[in-house]
């Protein structure tokens, strides 16, 4: 069984945040109203940031600055705060290493926005909606699992989403590969934040595969996690600038 | 799949009832069997049409994915040069331009009267403008009739210029005067080639960039994104990069040095460093003696000043030092690595650098571009290319028409070519004109919206007002639509043919639009419109477009490319991959690379480091002549690349900030992208901030005026004042400000209406005196909290 992980050279990243973009497209998620983002509350998976998160004056003096840009996805951890504390189980780690959320069973208790460490778990204050013709590009992908949606359908108001590593395109890859009489291969399925990233500064694929590129990149001198400490054991990788 | 799915409230009631009980675990294990339990439903339709993107003048190649006939999701084309499967945030989000609510849905007439916009049918709108143009072909001034265009590419240029020539009028102005025409002339003037040059990024060991915003909102942001990035981690060994810019933004940050230089004196550094290169005998010797004109001294009618002199003299790093706050170890350092490291290329501002129009912005770009010559990386791997293009077939010559000859042979309204004697378009220049009194009776709006994207922009609706039939092309009522008579909506880049040239890696290319889904509104291809138009008009002009549909002219000047129409159509793109370099010298050399496209000077294959093309312009003018066009230097060194001082607008002591309107990665530089939700949403992340604009500004400058992170400010120039938030950046030189560009619309729509302010509003709205080029880096501001 694969182990899927998501590597991101942050010496490649060049902040341009079409990983956002496309992750929205993607997934479906909505755009706020201009007074909610400017409350923080944008429901971007994927998201792009200056680093440090809160404006510090140790950044240096100038000229002598540098600002650093992180871009950041679900880091699917292996010992995942947001599994441990749902109280119904709708967030869970399936047999590939993804975390997943059934938005069936989503109570919207948000003890999992809370314990993520990393803040990528958003909640639905508001039903999504798009104004007049905009609903026309929804993404018409329905994942369910033994019946309960799983995304990138438009979720209901009063659940949590996140990322999923577009786990829609692995079970569509799949079957596509089913359909077509013949072995699925695991370079046929990318998140749509992978596929568009400019800079190709983002890799996928499986970690346990000795081969992949994604497991000769885990062990770069440069690979690190973010907030290793956390305790989570996340997952997903990134190459550190420099 | 035979077991019933537990529903929500199912999970609620277990969790009740028979909480932490081996029976509920069990059944929610069993639950949890993810991959076999998986079921995906999906559209009934499914399809994926290759296309091109408009969003930016990099033209990226698209997979556009159309599900039961809605366009829900775009990809970047793994088969196109430029992005090679890449999209950008403004491509990825570019179904939000096909379905924006604020569409205009059909053709409408307005009011002058009343201002009411009516809906009126195609062929009304057909017969007005046919009409209005034979009125003026018959009172034999077919040159009042003016054409400004945007970033059109493609055969459409050419199309649009037929047009005119057809009617009678050599009025097309292009926008390229407000950010690309001063890279183009440094190039034009110095190796002959009205373009940009192709960087080959990933061989450049050293990489240099003028403010060439390389990451952002460049000439081709996704083609040098691509090569930056292969650079860094793509190869065995690591490139290095050094961004000369008084801004950081994220090519500075990302970079390996920041150089935050005194804004307009990058000239003044580029020839240090030939100082420093030529001093110490790193110069391409073969190619400065044997390629290179006016190097060294010469004769003609007299002793002739060379580049070598000049600068020895003139531009001691000591003395550059001065001029630019660039210590002289770290210009000596520089030369050093830049000539030592090669391949090394040194890069132009093209869109939103900081060259344009700080009078003296040619030279600029001359001095920055003549760096490559000296360390030889002209048509070098690694160093610079020159753009080649598909061969198209070429149009059936015009049919002689006396009224046309005779408007085609009058001065161009926008005075490129006789007041702007260097100029090949002013399309900020056009508001002038009709205000000083040039008679304009039609004026067409082609992907163009400068009443919003000129500096100084109050003035254009002042202008238009003058011209009694304004026709508007845009898909949305944008602030130059709505002071036009006429407004006839083209369809979305998905709903329309279309191509584009594949530029930035050298070698020729063709990319297709192609209409990924029927339009979804009463809205015509602006090729077609026209092509009714000359139908309707009939006599000479209708002679000159003997095709049915502006498909047609697509197929017909595309017939020799090495790809048929329907392979085109499958895959998107078609190019001859692998740019070969011409030996120096060779015919080649001199018939595409090196001097071909002169129109005065000889075009001998000699790289001018004294510019002849130049000396045909002022070799003859005398001090005064020159003065007033801006150049300070006399004889030879008015022909040379030099320094000259930015004039700003706004004295120092009163505003004591120099304004820089910086072009974003989100919002792009097209009016309707600000309408597009998504990125306005995320248009301010560098800043923490969405859907406004800002001001950026040093933290030691803002303290200094007692201001803290969001205060509102006042920025005031000699122009005017607008006012909106200031953000705290410290990579910015202190004495420069920066405001985002595309914000701060009046109109387009109901996303972009009313989200701060347009900094080009308070700047300069002068034209460079010699190339027409307008003025964004040299308006200062004062800031005051509000």
């Amino acid at each position: 069984m694969a182990n899927w992980c998501m590597v991101i050279d942050l010496e490649k990243c060049v902040a341009c945040q079409a990983c956002s973009v496309a992750c929205r497209m993607e997934n479906n998620t909505p755009v706020v109203s201009p007074e909610e983002a400017k409350n923080g509350r944008a429901i971007r998976w994927n998201d792009v940031f200056p680093l440090p998160v809160h404006i510090a004056p140790e950044q240096g003096e100038y000229p002598n600055v540098k600002t650093h840009y992180a871009t950041r996805p679900c880091m699917h951890c292996e010992n995942a705060p947001c599994v441990k504390t749902c109280p119904v189980q709708a967030t869970y780690i399936d047999e590939e290493g993804i975390v997943r959320q059934n938005y069936d069973r989503c109570i919207g208790c948000r003890f999992c926005t809370v314990s993520c460490p990393y803040g990528v778990r958003y909640f639905n204050w508001y039903a999504p909606q798009w104004e007049g013709t905009l609903e026309n590009h929804l993404n018409p992908d329905e994942l369910s699992v033994n019946g309960s949606l799983e995304g990138p359908a438009v979720r209901p108001v009063g659940v949590v989403e996140k990322c999923t590593y577009c786990v829609h395109r692995l079970v569509k890859a799949r079957e596509r590969a089913a359909a077509e009489g013949r072995e699925f291969r695991a370079d046929e399925y990318v998140p749509a934040c992978v596929q568009t990233c400019t800079g190709k500064a983002r890799y996928f694929g499986d970690l346990d595969d000795p081969d992949s590129t994604v497991s000769q990149l885990s062990k770069s001198l440069r690979a690190t996690h973010l907030l290793e400490d956390s305790g989570a054991h996340p997952k997903t990788l990134y190459l550190a600038e420099g | 799949m035979t077991k019933q799915p537990l529903s929500r409230r199912d999970v609620l009631k277990l969790g009740g009832v028979a909480a932490g009980s081996a029976a509920t675990l069990a059944a929610m294990k069993n639950f949890m069997s993810a991959r076999a339990g998986s079921q995906i439903q999906t559209a009934v339709e499914e399809n994926v049409v290759a296309s091109t993107c408009h969003l930016c003048s990099a033209g990226c190649g698209i997979l556009v994915r159309v599900a039961d006939g809605k366009v829900v999701k775009l990809e970047g084309n793994p088969m196109h040069p430029v992005n090679q499967g890449s999209l950008c945030p403004k491509g990825q989000a570019a179904p939000e331009l096909l379905y924006n609510p604020d569409r205009i849905t059909s053709p409408m007439k307005r009011d002058r009267t009343t201002g009411q916009w009516t809906p009126i049918q195609w062929a009304e709108a057909i017969q007005l403008t046919a009409d209005k143009l034979s009125a003026l072909r018959e009172a034999g001034h077919p040159e009042q009739a003016v054409l400004m265009h945007g970033d059109t590419r493609g055969q459409m240029r050419s199309f649009l210029t037929r047009f005119m020539q057809a009617v009678g009028s050599p009025n097309v102005v292009s926008h390229e005067s407000l950010n690309i025409a001063a890279a183009k002339l440094g190039m034009y003037l110095t190796q002959g080639i009205y373009n940009l040059p192709a960087y080959d990024l990933e061989n450049a060991n050293y990489i240099l960039s003028f403010g060439a915003n390389l990451l952002e909102a460049g000439a081709n942001p996704q083609r040098t994104i691509a090569g930056w990035t292969f650079g860094r981690r793509g190869r065995a060994n690591r490139n290095k990069i050094v961004v000369i810019d008084p801004r950081q933004g994220i090519h500075g940050a990302k970079a390996d040095e920041w150089i935050p230089i005194k804004p307009g004196t990058d000239a003044a550094l580029a020839l240090g460093m030939a100082n420093v290169i030529i001093k110490s005998g790193l110069v391409d010797a073969d190619f400065v003696k044997n390629y290179c004109f006016g190097f060294d001294n010469f004769a003609s009618g007299g002793e002739r000043k060379g580049f070598r002199d000049f600068v020895l003299e003139n531009y001691d790093p000591i003395r550059v030092e001065q001029i630019t706050g660039v210590p002289s170890t770290m210009i000596a350092r520089l030369a050093g690595e830049f000539a030592g490291n090669g391949p090394s290329v040194a890069i132009m501002p093209g869109k939103g650098g900081l060259l344009n129009g700080g009078f003296g912005g040619v030279y600029t770009a001359m001095a920055v571009h003549m760096l490559n010559a000296l360390v030889g990386s002209i048509e070098k791997e690694g160093g610079v290319m020159t753009q080649r293009y598909m061969p198209c077939a070429n149009y059936p010559k015009l049919p002689s028409d006396s009224t046309a000859a005779k408007g085609l042979k009058t001065e161009r309204i926008d005075g490129a070519g006789s007041k702007f004697p260097l100029g090949r378009n002013s399309y900020q220049s056009v508001a002038d004109a009709i205000l000083e009194g040039a008679p304009v009776e039609a004026l067409f709006l082609y992907d163009a919206n400068p009443a919003f994207e000129t500096p100084g922009n109050k003035r254009v609706a002042e202008a238009f007002a003058k011209v009694p039939f304004v026709v508007s092309f845009s898909s949305f009522m944008d602030e130059s639509a709505e002071l036009a008579d006429l407004i006839l909506p083209e369809p979305t880049f998905l709903e329309r043919w279309g191509d584009d040239h594949v530029e930035g890696l050298g070698y020729p290319g063709i990319s297709l639009y192609q209409p990924v889904i029927e339009p979804l509104y009463d809205t015509l291809n602006t090729g077609d419109f026209f092509i009714k138009v000359a139908e309707a008009m009939g006599g000479s002009v209708a002679k000159a477009f003997p095709w049915k549909s502006y498909e047609e002219v697509l197929q017909f000047r595309l017939k020799d490319i090495g790809a048929d129409w329907e392979l085109l159509k499958e895959l998107g793109v078609w190019f001859n991959p692998g740019y070969r370099f011409a030996k120096r010298g060779s015919p080649q050399w001199i018939e595409s690379v090196v001097g071909a496209e002169r129109l005065n000077a000889p075009r001998d294959g000699y790289f001018d480091l004294y510019s002849r093309e130049l000396n045909c312009f002022v070799g003859k003018m005398k001090k005064d002549e020159l003065a007033a066009l801006g150049i300070t230097m006399m004889g030879d060194g008015a022909n040379l690349p030099h320094y000259e001082a930015t004039v700003f607008a706004g004295d120092e002591a009163q505003y004591p900030f120099m304004l820089n309107v910086v072009t974003l990665m989100s919002l792009g530089p097209r009016s309707d992208a600000a309408n597009m939700p998504t990125l306005q949403e995320i248009s301010g992340m560098t800043v923490r901030e969405t859907w406004d604009s800002w001001l950026e500004i040093n933290p030691q400058s803002a303290e200094a005026l007692g201001l803290v992170e969001n205060d509102r400010v006042n920025i005031e120039s000699p122009f005017g004042r607008i006012s909106t938030q200031v953000k705290l950046v410290a990579g910015l030189r202190p004495d420069v400000v920066n405001m985002p560009f595309n914000q701060g619309h009046t109109a387009v729509g109901r996303y972009a209406k009313g989200r701060g302010v347009n900094g080009l509003e308070i700047i300069n709205p002068a034209s460079e005196p010699l190339t027409g080029l307008a003025s964004f880096t040299n308006t200062r501001v004062k800031v005051s909290k509000s």
